[in-house]
Formats: structure tokens, sequence, C-alpha cells
């Protein structure tokens, strides 16, 4: 699997594909969407969809796909390379949400919450292949949440679509099968040969599974902490684990939207809680006798004396 | 120069020569920290430039950022305290540790705009020189 085009900047969301089978364009197809790397504190997650004419469910059977997680790496990697000699009906997708984003978004101001932004990266794929010609009639999503919202959601979304969200759809649908093994290709992949950006030198790979309670990732995550910028963008900040180990081992940051309140963080903001004007010292602020001008605090202009 | 307190505060003048001059960084955060930071490593090779977009992240949160330049005739200095003065009577002593004329201004998650105080203040130098000037017949 080519990932180059991810690689050349990783700090970002990016779409692969392959070519688009002509017989998908004339058939009636169906189509399977399945994601990998959802809970891992560091790396991608990817969304894949994969699709082949209704027509062609046996031969696509009988290359014994299965649900991705039953199989060992190598399987993965010999089945993806013959879902992709299959091209003559086998078309796949992959949305890759690099890390970086994932942070930034769940982070945002408005935030923007890890099921959305699946469910927008599932939508956008099913929109690419309907966009490529793709003769859309069956739908199949493996779902982690709630299936009866997501699934109106979709049919909403692409009417004239049958769209069926199932838990466990890896292992009922081989078309989901197909889509979760095209998934989890790209994420190993991704995390095996990850670029790092930052300019850190030789770094260790040994990161284990990336999920928060393996022992390895926890080590790496000590390792490569950096009191004042925290963690390269292969890890995903907004993760509680990344979180936890920032507010103990790095220096706190404060962005203006945090939610804090009470004294502490209206002394921080250079305010004056109302608790001071009860305390025996004034604050000093009060002893000065001239204010400043408006046109200087909204340019934060100070004056050197109070340096 | 004078404080409130009338203690002085003097600038180390020699100090200029040694001064670095590094890229300076103007986050739209309060980071609790004052000294080295591994900018070169984590900051600035993840400063992405796209689609006249400006964009880094730091601790995860997504930044957009603008060129700044100091005012005309202007050096931009970040001064370090010499010695900590033991009490606000004392006289205090500071250096020049790097010198700038120009940053990057960066704002969460919005490109900065001529709204934002940093880029509004660049004004005030020409501004008090139109008030304070002396006037030219």
């Amino acid at each position: 699997m080519d990932l180059s085009d991810f690689e050349a900047d990783n700090s970002v969301s990016c779409r692969l594909s392959s070519s688009i089978p002509d017989v998908c364009k004339t058939e009636d197809c169906c189509l399977g969407i399945d994601e990998a790397g959802r809970g891992p504190v560091l790396g991608p997650m990817v969304y894949g969809i994969c699709f082949c004419p209704v027509s062609r469910k046996e031969d696509l059977k009988n290359l014994k796909v299965a649900d991705s997680k039953t199989l060992t790496e190598a399987e993965r990697e010999n089945l993806f390379v013959k879902l992709d000699e299959a091209k003559s009906f086998v078309g796949w997708a992959l949305q890759i949400l690099s890390p970086n984003m994932i942070s930034t978004s769940m982070l945002q101001r408005a935030k923007y919450n890890l099921n959305a932004l699946s469910h927008d990266a599932a939508i956008g794929l099913v929109q690419y292949a309907l966009d490529s010609g793709v003769q859309l009639k069956e739908v199949f999503v493996d779902t982690v949440g709630p299936a009866e919202k997501y699934q109106d959601k979709l049919s909403q979304r692409f009417p004239g679509v049958e769209v069926t969200v199932r838990p466990k759809a890896d292992s009922l649908f081989p078309i989901v099968s197909a889509a979760s093994i095209c998934a989890k290709v790209a994420r190993d992949h991704a995390v095996k040969s990850w670029k790092f950006a930052e300019d850190l030198g030789d770094v260790d790979t040994d990161y284990g599974s990336g999920y928060p309670n393996d022992p390895k990732t926890k080590s790496w995550l000590l390792k490569y902490l950096d009191p004042v910028f925290g963690y390269p963008q292969f890890v995903r900040f907004s993760w509680s684990t990344a979180q936890t180990l920032l507010d103990s081992k790095a220096v706190t940051v404060h962005w203006d939207d945090d939610e804090e309140d009470g004294e502490k963080a209206a002394a921080r903001q250079n305010n004056t809680s109302v608790l001071s004007y009860f305390s025996r010292n004034k604050p000093s602020e009060l002893t000065h006798t001239r204010d400043i001008h408006r046109f200087f605090t909204e340019r934060k202009l100070k004056s050197i004396n109070t340096l | 120069m004078m404080t409130a307190n009338s203690c002085v505060t003097s600038i180390r003048r020699d100090s200029i020569k040694q001064a670095d001059k590094p890229q300076i960084h103007l986050l739209p955060c309060e980071v609790e920290h004052d000294g080295p930071a591994e900018v070169f490593k984590f900051f600035n090779p993840t400063v992405k430039e796209r689609k006249h977009e400006t964009t880094v992240s730091f601790r995860g949160r997504g930044l957009k950022g603008q060129e700044l330049q100091c005012p005309q005739g202007y050096t931009g200095v970040v001064l370090k305290e010499v010695q900590k003065p033991a009490s606000d009577q004392e006289d205090r002593v500071v250096k020049v540790s790097s010198v700038f004329h120009h940053f990057t201004y960066w704002n969460l998650e919005t490109p900065p705009t001529s709204d934002d105080g940093v880029v509004m203040a660049m004004a005030w130098p020409e501004l008090a020189e139109a008030i304070h000037g002396p006037v030219d017949d």
C-alpha cells in the first residue's frame, strides 16, 4: 500500500483510493465501511470503504476475507494484495485522519467529538464513491455507537441507498471485512513508518499497540514527553491518557477558553477577584490612581515600569 | 527608566552584541514556564504553509499565524533579568538575551486579523509620533 500522499504531510487528513472498476459504474453495487485505530492514543485513525457489484459478492467471499481483527498482520497484508489484484470488480478508498487532526478537532473551541468526526469521514467516503459514479444500492457499516441512530442518519443522507448499520458487521458481511482489512493495513503501515515532523533524531519505534493500557505505549509516552511542547504530533493530545500524563509531568498551559474560574483564574488573568477586597492587603491596582486607557489595554501595551 | 517605586531598571547595553537572533513566536496562551524550550525540535519543523495559511499546533490545539514586522525604526528585544532583586526597592539590571525584527503572531484556530490587539499595537509608535512628535511649520 502506497502511503506517500499521506506521508507528504501527516498532520492533516488524507484520502487514498484505488481506481474505480468499470463494472461498478454500470452494475448495482454494495459497499462496506469500517475503521481502524479508533482507540489508540498514537497514530492516525483510518476509515475504509470497499465496494463491488452485488452480483460479485460470492467472488469476494471466495477471496476469504474475514474480520481484520481475527487475522495476523501477515494475513491482512496478503488479503489486501488479493483485494488489490481483484481490481476488475473491487474498489476501495481510505480516509486517514491524522492524530494531529484528531487532537485539534476534539480540542477545538467548538468541540468536534470523535463520533461526529467518524461519521463525517464515513459520509465523505460514501459521497466519494457516488461522485465517482459507483452505482450504490447497499451500504453496510460497522459501528461502535448506537446502530439505529447512525443508520437513520446515513439513510437520510443517502436516499435510494439501503443502509445497514450493525455492530460486528466486519465479521458478518464480507464487503465490510474487506473494508476493515484496507483500513487496518493502512493504519499499520502509517504507524510503523511514521515520519516524525519534529526534529527528534532516531525515534524509538517500540510503541507497542498504541493502546493506552499497553505498558510499551505507556513507557514510550513517558520517554517522549517534553515539558513545554508535550508530545510530537504522532500522539492524540485529546486522549485522557495523554492529558493525564501532561497534567502531572508537563508545565501548565492556560488558554483563554479554558473552563476555570474562581480566585486563582482571576488572579492569573490579572483581574481583581472580589475576595481580594476583603483581605488585609488591598490589591495593588487599587492603589494606582491613573487608569490606563482602553487604547492600550486593547493592544496589550504596557508601560515599561510595570515590567 | 524609572519604575513606580523610583528604583532604576537598567539595560546592559553591551549584551546586545551577544544577543542571539532567533525566530520569535507569540502564542495565544500562557505557558507556566520561564526558561529554555525545544522550539527547534518541536515547533519550527511542524509549521506548515498551505493555501496562504500558516498553521501549527501546540499541545494539540490548532494555531494560525502571521508574520509581523516590528514598527519601523524599532528593534524587538527579549530582556532577561541578570539577578532577581531581593526587594522591590532595589535597582534592577536586565540584559538583552535576544534581538528580533519580526515575529510570528499566532492565534487560536482563527487567522490573525488587523483587529487583533498585537497587530494593532504595531501601529502605536507611528501614532505616538504623530501625537507627541515635534510639529513642523
